[in-house]
């Protein structure tokens, strides 16, 4: 089979109404010839035509009663993963998920050339993570059992990806929840998260941290997941929240850095994005107090935002039933007419195919043969509550927790609390830690549930226990830094205490 | 010759050179044994004491000079910008208009602070490395008369008082300030000031002038540092109060605010107690900007964000309304633009605990912040035309002039001073050295901790091994060539390994610096001479220094005892970089620290790299022989008394 014939025609989606759409004869031709003199001189390497973009297309009429997993959902079979380029006429894209029984969610890399997304061979495979091959076969680049999704590239080049796919409305319920992975294209993943809950939807910053959604545990185990954006560094450490604390809608998606110091992401009030969806932004200066509608037009629901050239984005809006690609500005008054819009298909996970700077990377400090992690704590008497509120009541002890997989919390020991409220403990590393802050009576008087953890000889500070989102430490050397740690790390986690 | 002679012959050689070899070894290291007065020593390479020449240092060597601007002054009608160009011995004249240099003016002495008295009739220019301030006039743009002032003078202030018009001056290495009166230059007073003196401004009636230091003080190495805001009373120089900056140091510059009663100096909020476990956050350090009233009582307040930074605020510019204030961040190349009312809407607001923790809350300054202005490489000082319409800022490392509209927060133009010296790999080292983008969210650059390839005075908690008290004292960066291993460990065999991965793990916490900038950034630090080296160099000693230099040299105390040669000062600090190069036991150890062995620092411009020892424990030299002596383990110093004490330190600040 020649490339050539690897350029597939607009075809139908298999149960689609399907509009009829007028041919643009000589815009095909020029739009076919670029892309086959491209392909045939140099394979894949050259770059795609200035202001293409690669998005989803799935069918729009889709009945989704056999989907078995949250991606089964959102990409029946017979979607797929499409190269657009200006004009953007709808009847000439380019298949890049060729051969697959459904695929979706596409990332292109910083390179601007590297296309991935997530696809399933057959019914019967699981998701799997793909490299587009400019309308070749596209290539599985991870095997997980249970599958992958959500693609995203780090500095180094190195796949990100959640595992497995949950099925369908279990995301936040799993007694084994999709976590990071980082793999090396061609090697073997890594795991990169260790949260008692979901991690899933990672992005990278421009300042190489993975920001990823997780929920924040709850006392209530049946209550609904609180969702929140949290940052990993590249090799898992320094698990950080970054925003979104009960501050808005409870179900979030795909977030994505945009220009501006803005973090965009798609709002949800039913999980799955089974109810409205709309655009949602937070400002990077002050992430926990800036959550806002991201277009101050109402428009209809909202499945993805990525960031487009000039300040713009690129927005996947459902307008006449259907999910077209509009490229706004900030300050759009309304949605206008769209860049891509194919009646025939739900037009979703528009990104732009274009060279962006590489993110920044990160050199570990992991020490991967240690067993322990140390964690320090300046102050646990630092709280964002006021004092006349019990939760802000003086800690004497703390009790240091983890979950099993059934995420029932396990005691692995307890911490001296010194006397300018610092502690510090060597802790197990891989695994979820909770902490609860215990007055001089025993009382529990603050709760944080197992849901940080540490990697092996990292070495983590917090500055208070629940403590106002992003400041900084005060100038004070914590008494427990003199001190030697508190080790928690005995047999099963025995919670043998030594070094007081 | 026979194949059997050969053979033979062969072999004899190879045993003599086996001989030879063995025998040299030996006697190396018998060499290195009886000079050093240490057993524990094995071969160590020649250049560890000998061939070492400081005329042959890289530092030593000419270099390339650049118009590298300086301080500024704006002229009272606007017409004319004077830029001091420090590093080729000029100040010029720029038409604001046209952004041509009309007039140039050599000043030896590296020209650095400019101020120009209420007519514009004279420009006065502080002279770092010649310590005084020259008078010029502006009309036949020449020098008129010049004063000699306290060490490298580097900014200076003008004022009218009810005793007559009055300079005010900082001394940056002296630690003082000149107060001078003008026509003719007198000085009439010289009030100490805090560490590093390095911006001045007078308030609006001239009464009283506010002097902010570089450096901070420490009263203990675990206790937090604070640098200082100086007020003084013009007319007669007196201080009239020392407010203290906590935990706050490396401003430059300082500015009145008409029609408030604020003073506004740019600050490093610094948190060097704290394990350096992480750098997010501010973790390390932040920037901010110190509000003082009149009484010098002094908000600190956040100039970063949660999740960008923006490193080494320098100079700061304040309109005339009293509406905005501009800050130069020389580590990220941009201007941040202050709302001075939204500010004062927030301190009033805000009480007492609320603005004590202000600076940590970096949530905050998006309620003042109001813009973010690109600059080129390296914004340091900045100057307001007198109606507020254009900012000048001067691109340090770009040889040039930005012109910025305030009213559209927009540049305009530039006065191009040179080609920025991209041809110059020390000059782009520098470069390298001054810019935050290496680190995360650009949180600070090399001279964040290095002002000028020096020190900031301050020890950081280091996780390397763990967190526990890893403190290690910031060294100098100054006459670093020829002087590695590096790091108080020793473990960095070059300033390449020094600033490369190890330091992208510990401290940068991103990728480390690509090959290429590293390269130039080694080659800036090799090309750094010591402090003030082409003044102390080959100068002669005073009687006392003499005498100093003379117990360094000992080898016998005054009663014919003789100083084991292990424990005498030039055994280990030998002339002339003043370091052998090797690790030492001197009885430092700290409590719960494995290590006992310490790279011997060199001892060139040692006097201003306080505190001292690996851990920064000794504030002063004389602290490390009075408080931290052990047993003579750091030199024979029992028999000291406290002249001779003194004596060997005049003489160590000679160095």
């Amino acid at each position: 089979m020649t490339r050539r014939a690897l350029i597939e025609r607009q075809a139908r989606p298999p149960h689609s109404a399907g509009g009829q759409q007028k041919r643009s004869a000589p815009l095909t031709a020029a739009w076919l010839a670029t892309l086959a003199g491209w392909l045939l001189v140099s394979g894949c390497d050259r770059p795609t035509p200035a202001g293409a973009i690669v998005l989803s297309q799935t069918p729009p009429t889709t009945a989704a009663t056999n989907a078995g997993d949250v991606l089964d959902l959102r990409y029946p079979p017979g979607s797929r993963v499409v190269l657009a380029a200006p004009p953007f006429q709808t009847n000439d894209v380019l298949v890049l998920s060729a051969g697959l029984l459904a695929a979706g969610e596409p990332i292109v890399a910083p390179d601007g050339r590297r296309i991935f997304f997530v696809g399933k061979a057959t019914a019967g495979d699981d998701w799997q993570i793909y490299q587009a091959d400019n309308g070749g076969r596209p290539a599985p680049v991870t095997a997980m059992p249970g599958g992958a999704m959500d693609p995203a590239i780090i500095a180094t080049g190195d796949l990100v990806f959640s595992s497995p796919v949950p099925k369908v409305g279990e995301t936040w319920a799993m007694r084994r929840p999709p976590q990071l992975f980082a793999k090396p294209i061609s090697g073997l993943p890594r795991r990169l998260t260790f949260a008692a809950r979901a991690a899933v939807e990672p992005t990278v910053l421009a300042d190489g941290r993975i920001l990823f959604v997780s929920a924040r545990p709850a006392a209530d185990a049946s209550a609904s997941p609180a969702l929140g954006l949290f940052t990993v560094n590249n090799d898992g450490t320094e698990f950080t929240a970054f925003a979104l604390d009960h501050d808005g809608a409870p179900f979030v998606h795909r977030p994505r850095e945009l220009s501006g110091g803005r973090v965009a992401l798609v709002a949800a009030d039913a999980a799955g994005r089974a109810g409205k969806t709309w655009a949602e932004d937070v400002q990077s200066a002050r992430p926990f107090a800036s959550r806002a509608r991201l277009f101050s037009f109402s428009a209809g629901n909202c499945a993805s935002v990525e960031p487009a050239s000039d300040g713009a984005v690129l927005a996947c809006l459902e307008t006449r039933g259907t999910f077209g690609v509009f490229r706004l500005r900030p300050d759009a008054t309304e949605a206008g007419t769209p860049l891509f819009f194919d009646p025939a298909w739900n037009s979703l996970d528009a990104t732009l195919v274009a060279a962006r700077p590489n993110p920044m990377g990160h050199v570990s400090a992991m020490k991967p043969t240690t067993h322990f992690g140390t964690i320090l704590c300046l102050d646990v008497n630092f709280t964002r509550w006021a004092p006349d509120d019990a939760r802000s009541a003086k800690a004497e002890r703390i009790r240091v927790l983890t979950a099993s997989d059934a995420g029932v919390p396990r005691v692995l020991g307890e911490v001296p609390v010194l006397a300018d409220g610092s502690f510090m403990a060597e802790v197990p590393p891989e695994v979820p830690l909770g902490f609860e802050a215990l007055d001089a009576q025993g009382r529990v008087v603050r709760r944080e549930p197992p849901m940080l953890w540490l990697r092996p000889g990292e070495n983590r500070s917090c500055i208070g226990c629940h403590e106002p989102y992003n400041r900084s430490p005060g100038n004070v050397r914590p008494l427990a830094a003199s001190a030697p740690a508190v080790r928690l790390v005995g047999p099963a986690g025995a919670g043998e205490q030594a070094g007081l | 010759m026979k194949p059997g002679g050969s053979v033979i012959l062969s072999t004899l050689v190879l045993i003599g050179s086996a001989g030879v070899g063995v025998g040299g070894y030996g006697w190396s290291v018998a060499h290195v044994r009886r000079w050093s007065g240490r057993q524990d020593l094995n071969f160590v390479t020649c250049d560890h004491c000998h061939f070492v020449k400081l005329e042959r240092m890289p530092w030593a060597q000419p270099r390339a000079h650049h118009p590298s601007p300086a301080g500024m002054a704006v002229s009272p009608d606007g017409r004319h910008l004077y830029i001091a160009l420090d590093d080729v011995n000029q100040v010029v004249e720029a038409d604001t208009a046209t952004r041509a240099i009309t007039r140039r003016l050599t000043i030896a002495g590296g020209p650095f602070g400019l101020a120009l008295d209420s007519q514009g009739e004279h420009l006065f220019v502080a002279c770092r490395d010649r310590d005084q301030v020259v008078s010029v006039s502006t009309r036949e743009f020449t020098p008129v008369e010049s004063l000699g002032v306290g060490t490298a003078p580097v900014a200076l202030a003008f004022c009218q008082t009810k005793d007559g018009p009055r300079l005010v001056v900082a001394n940056s290495m002296s630690d003082d300030a000149s107060v001078l009166a003008v026509s003719p230059l007198r000085e009439i007073a010289r009030p100490e000031t805090g560490r590093e003196p390095y911006g001045v401004a007078v308030s609006a009636d001239g009464k009283l002038a506010f002097v902010v230091s570089r450096l901070a003080w420490s009263p203990h190495f675990k206790t937090p540092s604070a640098s200082e805001l100086t007020l003084i009373y013009t007319p007669s120089g007196r201080v009239m109060k020392r407010a203290s900056l906590a935990s706050a140091h490396l401003s430059e510059a300082v500015a009145s605010v008409p029609g408030r009663d604020w003073e506004l100096a740019p600050l490093v909020k610094v948190r060097n107690l704290v394990p350096i476990t992480q750098v997010a956050n501010g973790w390390v350090m932040s920037s901010g900007l110190a509000v003082s009233d009149k009484l010098g009582r002094v908000v600190q307040v956040p100039l970063d964000e949660a999740n960008d930074y923006f490193a080494d605020p320098s100079g700061i510019a304040v309109d005339a309304a009293g509406r905005r204030a501009y800050v130069a961040s020389g580590g990220s190349d941009s201007i941040s633009v202050v709302d001075l009312d939204r500010l004062a809407n927030w301190l009033a607001k805000a009480d007492a605990p609320t603005k004590r923790a202000a600076a940590r809350d970096l949530t905050l300054s998006a309620q003042y912040v109001i813009d973010r202005l690109p600059t080129a490489r390296n914004p340091r000082q900045l100057a307001i035309s007198p109606d507020g319409r254009t900012l000048f800022v001067a691109e340090r490392l770009n040889d040039s002039v930005l012109e910025v509209d305030t009213a559209g927060l927009r540049p305009i133009g530039r006065i191009v001073l040179g080609d920025g010296g991209a041809a110059d790999p020390i000059r782009r080292g520098e470069r390298v050295f001054t810019q935050a983008g290496h680190t995360f969210q650009r949180q600070f650059s090399c001279r964040s901790c290095h002002p000028d390839g020096h020190v900031d005075g301050l020890a950081y908690d280091f996780d390397g091994n763990g967190i526990g008290d890893n403190f290690l004292d910031n060294r100098s960066l100054q006459g670093v060539a020829g002087t590695e291993p590096f790091k108080w460990n020793g473990l960095n065999p070059s300033l390449e390994v020094q600033c490369g991965v190890r330091f992208a793990r510990v401290l940068m916490r991103t990728d480390p610096i690509p090959p290429a900038d590293l390269k130039d950034l080694t080659t800036y630090l090799k090309h750094l001479p010591p402090p003030r080296w082409e003044r102390k160099h080959n100068q002669p000693l005073t009687p006392a220094q003499a005498r100093g230099r003379r117990l360094f040299f000992a080898t016998q105390q005054p009663d014919g005892t003789p100083i084991p040669r292990a424990r005498q000062c030039q055994t280990c600090h030998r002339p002339p970089l003043y370091t052998d190069r090797l690790m030492s036991s001197v009885g430092t150890q700290s409590p719960g620290n494995p290590h006992e062995m310490f790279d011997t620092p060199h001892l060139l411009g040692i006097g201003q790299t306080a505190p001292y020892l690996h851990d920064g424990r000794a504030r002063t030299l004389e602290e490390i022989w009075t408080t931290y002596q052990t047993n003579d383990l750091h030199g024979v110093s029992s028999y000291w008394n406290k002249h001779q004490l003194n004596e060997l330190v005049e003489f160590l600040k000679t160095l």
